[in-house]
């Protein structure tokens, strides 16, 4: 490829970053105009100290998305040790996929009643477990092909030499799936934090996440506010990407 | 013993968290859609499935989601792999393998606004043709979005899936080592064009299938894009699915759920297709 072609490459690809970057830093922007006329930082101000409630969004998106990535990783990291181990592991294992057969808003839509009748609607519980519905399932389908029989047996010898089924996971399974623990961490973080169907039926706009600001704006006609959450929005999977470079690149340098 | 409650403790949840919900919700959008449960139930009735199966706008919604998922994923499968094609090395190794992944980092909302704001009558394409001369009012610019066409819908959706299958079929070309079948084929006395079209391409596609059809039925039941980029005319399936729902309407209730269980049977269909094509392939080799 040339050089050229990498470059203008490159540049579409950073292209709706600097289009949204612009729009957030804006504030009049009358047709035909190309770029806004006025700039300021104002509206990144509003997330430190403004009325506007974005900084809570961030922490209340935050505060969900570690939460659901945590549990998630955490129950299929074991119970997909409990499936892999089955001898009817495959028949098992089809059994994740059934959250995909629906697109998420309408697991949403379907699951609406079940909600209201446990007080779990249009509350913080009940957008986690309604996103446990989806991660949940991604975290045992990734999983399930970790485990194979060098981790049995290294689980056994745990055991044979005297150590619980704690000391096991603790000592050996966790330290060893570090690596996969962190991606799947992650991958749910991001199905999470990206979600908004769903969020917003079973939250009923009272779980104010990022994705439902950006939505709220769009609608308002804001177009700098929504321009701003979506520069929220984008920041963390980015920064997300940069560390896994730097993490992976300082790997592949080291002796 | 102890082992023995754990296993059944971890398949227990497994079964509460990924089946039950399924299970609940559509058994639940069922007996709604049959007149058995709900606040407007009145018995057992088929009128809903009646009304839906005959009326036109529940088939052209069917139609244009499986038209928009079947343009978005054609496109972004031919650019994609034009792409890798061309230069195998350059997503695995390099600036661009850090930087073909950046757009994975846009969420579904934010490239509908991204869109909304660059195709829009009054968005950044039309400022720019104004500017270049091309068009002198916002009237004149063309409608690609809230168009009949989905032309908003897919231009996101190609964005949003041209970096994935790039950076997929990159990894296959390195992990199939397409490199040396390609060498192999050439040796053999095969042009270019017969490398690509013979060689490359049915193999990462063969390998890749499952993949893109599980993206192909992402974008047929995507949600925020057409929510927001969308025509209010020509509906996907969530968006209408949604609306119908949230009406004030508690008549178009049933009809929602009834139209949730015919995507999700349209949806098991597909998914059966590809498992018995999956499993015929694997008898072959």
């Amino acid at each position: 490829m040339s050089r050229f072609t990498k470059i203008a490459l490159i540049g579409l690809i950073l292209f709706p970053f600097a289009f949204l970057l612009m729009l957030s830093v804006g504030r009049q922007w009358p047709y035909p105009a190309v770029f806004p006329e006025q700039w300021s930082l104002g509206n990144w101000q509003l997330v430190l100290v403004g009325s506007e409630g974005l900084g809570n969004s961030v922490l209340l998106s935050v505060l969900l998305s570690l939460s659901v990535a945590t549990l998630s990783t955490g129950l299929s990291f074991w119970v997909s040790r409990h499936i892999a181990y089955h001898p009817k592991r495959e028949a098992w294992l089809s059994l994740a996929y059934f959250p995909y057969v629906f697109a998420p808003v309408i697991l949403a839509a379907c699951l609406q009643f079940f909600f209201i009748v446990a007080g779990l609607y249009g509350t913080f519980g009940g957008v986690l477990l309604a996103q446990l519905f989806i991660t949940f399932p991604y975290g045992v389908i990734f999983f399930s092909s970790f485990w194979n029989e060098r981790l049995r047996s290294m689980e056994e010898l745990v055991k044979t030499l005297g150590g619980s089924t704690l000391q096991a996971y603790a000592k050996v399974l966790v330290p060893v799936a570090k690596g996969a623990l962190m991606t799947c961490f992650f991958q749910l973080f991001l199905i999470s934090w990206f979600e908004y169907g769903l969020t917003n039926l079973i939250g009923v706009g009272k779980v104010p996440t990022l994705t439902l600001r950006v939505f709220q704006y769009v609608n308002e006609a804001n177009i700098f506010l929504a321009a701003l959450a979506s520069c929220l929005l984008i920041l963390p999977p980015v920064a997300l990407l940069w560390l896994n470079r730097a993490v992976v690149f300082r790997e592949r340098i080291a002796p | 013993m102890q082992q023995r409650w754990a296993a059944y403790g971890g398949r227990s949840l497994f079964v509460l968290l990924s089946a039950v919900p399924i299970v609940a919700g559509v058994s639940y959008a069922l007996l709604y859609s049959l007149g058995l449960t709900g606040v407007m139930a009145e018995g057992f009735t088929l009128a809903h499935w009646q009304e839906i199966l005959g009326d036109a706008a529940f088939w052209r919604t069917l139609g244009f989601s499986l038209y928009v998922a079947a343009v978005s994923i054609l496109i972004a499968l031919g650019l994609s792999l034009a792409l890798v094609l061309r230069s195998p090395q350059a997503f695995t190794k390099g600036e661009l393998s850090f930087f073909i992944y950046l757009p994975l980092s846009i969420p579904a909302i934010v490239m509908a606004f991204f869109i909304f704001q660059l195709l829009g009558k009054g968005g950044w394409l039309s400022r720019v043709s104004h500017q270049l001369g091309l068009i002198s009012a916002l009237e004149q610019f063309p409608d690609w979005v809230n168009d009949n066409y989905g032309i908003g819908i897919i231009v996101a959706h190609v964005i949003m899936a041209t970096p994935f299958f790039t950076i997929f079929f990159a990894n296959l070309y390195q992990n199939e080592r397409l490199g040396e079948y390609l060498h192999l084929a050439a040796t053999l006395g095969a042009n270019g064009r017969q490398r690509v079209f013979r060689v490359a391409v049915p193999v990462l596609l063969r390998r890749g299938l499952a993949t893109v059809f599980l993206y192909f039925m992402f974008v047929m039941g995507s949600y925020e894009i057409p929510l927001l980029v969308g025509s209010q005319s020509v509906q996907m399936v969530s968006v209408r699915t949604i609306q119908r729902l949230q009406r004030y309407n508690l008549g178009d209730i049933p009809e929602a759920y009834a139209i949730s269980v015919a995507y999700t049977v349209l949806v098991v269909v597909l998914l059966s297709g590809l498992l018995w094509y999956n499993r015929k392939q694997m008898g072959r080799t």
